[in-house]
């Protein structure tokens, strides 16, 4: 297994331990992954990516040779921006530099796989996951993104690495000897190990760029405006790239054909005035730290107006009233320029002036977030209702008429500065809970066992344990773990507080530090829940409550015994047919009356079954297809999983996998999946 | 991609599941292969459960089509969703086949 050889490790790569250290040296050596002055690299192996801790950032992730659904997952999982498939016969030639630590352009996410690997993996669908779990492109284009990168994969790989001919029109025959050319071809040294990358990244327009690299032959791209319908008789193999242009903003073929790049804008991030210069300016702003305004009169206020006079009128007015720190501008170029130099603390803008008029500079100030809340008073003699809906609708505070009246000015210069002085201090507030907020989360997420842990838990069982864990996007409520009884039981337990924030939160703490405290020894799942109900019920204000369910698995009486109180129903299944069922989940929730009773339900558990723990979250979550997954989904989901897999698979992590694939990148709830499947490993009792 | 076939009464339903894409072309052979057998009058691909196809998907349903008309079957596509619908549409295949609901 390769070990670390230097603590103080400039790059963190994860490595499956499947991959032999001959072949891992020979890959590090061969493309170039950092500078060989700097060969400070500490290899962390892991049996599958579940064992790879999320909040450690890798530098670098090897891929096993052969890759599987299981590692297609790192790219969601891991945090880490390069994949790198470790094949014998990888020989990126040009493509090395895209790999390189030197490459150029940088990239936000590059994978590199083999084509026998590639070929028969979603690899389109992974890394558009990717892409939106890195907030990279929004949910919302995600499906378009999809297509257009299946299409540019599809024809990279097939007429690229493969230099299969799909042209024509295909008839049947014409099929099956492609199909059966495909797998010769695959299972080729020639074809087969050539290399395909997938890089993406985020230009500072907001623009997202894909490339897809080929070892193929190249071509010639077809004349863009050829869009000719498709014909009844040909086939639309190889038609992808009208597709793919009528989906992304711009596609551009590089490498003489073999390399495709495209260019998605994300709606999102599009700015209203993308062309002025100051902008860009703007938004490489200087990071001037807002001084916390304590006294209205320590303000410091811009002036800008295009006449002398006007700006002597208005300092004199705010002079008046104790307002000393008065800054001036005399155009609306110049207004920005003062605004990034002074950060003021209000702007009392004219909207008539040269260069720039006073809404561009309202448009402006508001497309930077660090000016996003300062305020800004619009003075103005425009009497009709246009102009005057129009500064407000480009992001003026408030408005006030020329000729300007002393009380008035001082009046609502006033208002605002306290107004941003109550918004500073919340700023403040908010960042304190903030990082207070990371402490909790951190806290809640080490409740749940280790990968290590349960993996060993599970062996001594008999047991392949897999689990996934997702908090939502604040604090949330779930929590699950494993509890060894004597050598041949094993006690698991899942929970989910209702609602999420730091309330629930608590209670996940609350309810670990009792199921700890219990001795759980001989009681049955019924008792040890009506314990559990009748302590969390006195700590418990009223009106919170939690669902959970605890269960037995017995490897000696193959049986597995369970109490629920209100949770998810749990899924039993066979991992030789795929065949699941649900099982009665029903039970009073925890924490609602005192004296709830709870009921022990046992159902076999043989060394051919597995167990499907789940949060609501997998079955209550929206999906890109506008639905939750159904009862029967997941049955299915399962069954198609298994039957493809094997037993040899973490369930689960495939689970969640799938899962992310099709929920939105944020999710509401937490979200919890635990496997548990009897396995070939001899148990230790 | 994975297939249940259903023939009763002259008619083959085949029941598509998953993601239909280049890379599932010998599972469509057997499918086609399968079909065959029946010599069935229609053929009812239900594609209510594929979420995702690509542009070798199409060309696959088209396959389908040529030798329904080999054969005198008629071939129907039901129930496309989302994506799939989306790209059944850009490809207009509602004048190659019949689509339902």
């Amino acid at each position: 297994m390769p070990v670390g050889r230097d603590s103080r490790a400039k790059y963190l790569v994860a490595v499956p331990q499947t991959v032999a250290q001959q072949d891992l040296s020979k890959l590090v050596a061969g493309i170039n992954l950092w500078d060989a002055t700097e060969a400070a690299a500490k290899y962390i192996s892991g049996q599958s990516p579940e064992d790879f801790s999320s909040q450690r950032r890798f530098s670098f992730c090897i891929l096993p040779s052969q890759v599987g659904r299981d590692w297609l997952g790192s790219l969601i999982r891991l945090n880490c921006d390069t994949f790198v498939e470790c094949f014998p016969e990888l020989d990126l030639e040009d493509l090395a530099p895209l790999v390189g630590k030197k490459s150029l352009p940088k990239h936000d996410l590059l994978v590199c796989l083999s084509t026998r690997s590639a070929y028969h993996l979603p690899v389109a669908r992974k890394f558009v996951t990717s892409l939106r779990h890195r907030g990279l492109i929004g949910d919302g284009v995600a499906s378009s993104v999809e297509m257009a990168v299946q299409e540019a994969f599809a024809n990279s790989l097939i007429h690229g690495n493969l230099e299969l001919a799909t042209g024509g029109h295909l008839s049947m025959d014409r099929f099956k000897e492609l199909g059966e050319e495909t797998e010769r071809r695959l299972a080729s040294r020639h074809h087969g190990a050539r290399a395909i990358i997938l890089t993406a990244r985020r230009r500072k327009n907001g623009q997202v760029v894909i490339t897809i690299n080929d070892q193929g032959n190249g071509f010639s791209p077809p004349d863009a405006n050829a869009t000719a319908p498709i014909s009844r008789k040909d086939t639309t193999f190889g038609r992808g790239l009208p597709l793919i242009r009528s989906l992304c903003h711009s596609v551009n073929f590089l490498r003489d054909g073999r390399t495709i790049e495209l260019t998605f804008d994300d709606s999102q991030s599009t700015t209203a005035l993308g062309d002025t210069a100051f902008l860009n300016d703007l938004e490489t702003r200087l990071t001037t730290s807002p001084d916390a305004l304590r006294i209205a009169q320590n303000a410091t206020i811009l002036i800008a107006d295009d006449t002398l006079l006007s700006r002597e009128i208005i300092a004199s007015y705010l002079r008046a009233d104790g307002f000393t720190n008065l800054v001036f501008a005399k155009d609306g170029e110049d207004a920005i320029a003062q605004i990034k130099t002074h950060n003021p603390d209000l702007i009392i803008l004219d909207i008539i002036m040269p260069k720039l008029d006073g809404y561009a500079v309202c448009k402006a100030v508001r497309a930077d977030p660090a000016y996003a809340k300062t305020p800004i008073i619009a003075q103005t003699a425009l009497e009709e209702n246009e102009g005057r809906t129009r500064i407000f609708d480009d992001g003026a505070t408030d408005l006030i008429l020329k000729p300007l009246n002393k009380a008035e000015l001082i009046a609502r210069t006033k208002i605002h500065l306290e107004n941003r002085l109550l918004v500073q201090q919340l700023q403040a507030y908010q960042a304190r809970t903030q990082s207070e907020l990371e402490l909790a989360r951190n806290m809640q997420e080490n409740l749940n066992p280790t990968p290590e842990h349960y993996r060993g838990v599970g062996m001594d069982y008999g047991m392949r344990i897999s689990a996934t864990f997702q908090m939502s996007s604040e604090l949330g409520g779930d929590m699950w773990g494993l509890v060894p009884i004597d050598a041949h039981r094993l006690g698991v337990y899942i929970v989910d507080f209702a609602g999420h924030g730091l309330g629930a939160a608590l209670n996940t703490f609350r309810l670990h530090s009792l199921i700890w405290s219990e001795q759980v020894d001989d009681q049955t799942p019924d008792v040890y829940l009506q314990r559990l109900n009748r302590h969390l019920k006195g700590l418990l204000p009223v009106g919170q409550y939690a669902t959970m369910l605890y269960g037995i698995v017995d490897r000696q009486n193959n049986t597995f015994a369970y109490a629920s109180a209100a949770c998810t129903s749990p899924v039993l299944g066979n991992t030789a047919t795929g065949e699941a069922r649900y099982l009665d989940g029903s039970g009073v929730p925890l924490g609602v009356i005192r004296d709830a009773r709870y009921e022990t339900r046992e159902v076999p558990f043989d060394r051919d079954s597995f167990l499907l723990l789940y949060s609501d979250a997998l079955i209550e979550t929206t999906l890109d297809n506008g639905q939750f997954l159904c009862e029967a989904g997941l049955l299915k989901m399962l069954q198609d999983t298994v039957l493809e897999g094997g037993r040899d698979i973490d369930l689960a992590a495939q689970i969640a996998d799938q899962f992310m694939d099709r929920a939105p990148a944020k999710l509401d709830d937490d979200f919890t999946i635990v496997s548990l499947q009897a396995a070939n490993i001899p148990s230790a009792g | 991609m994975n297939y249940k076939t259903d023939f009763a009464n002259g008619t083959t339903t085949v029941e598509v599941t998953g993601r239909f894409t280049f890379g599932d072309h010998s599972s469509f052979r057997k499918l086609i292969e399968e079909v065959r057998g029946h010599g069935s009058s229609t053929l009812v691909l239900d594609i209510s459960g594929v979420d995702f196809i690509d542009s070798a998907g199409l060309g696959m349903l088209l396959l389908a089509r040529d030798e329904g008309e080999k054969s005198n079957t008629n071939v129907i596509l039901r129930g496309a969703q989302g994506q799939v619908k989306r790209m059944l549409e850009v490809a207009r295949f509602d004048t190659l086949f019949q689509l339902e609901n």
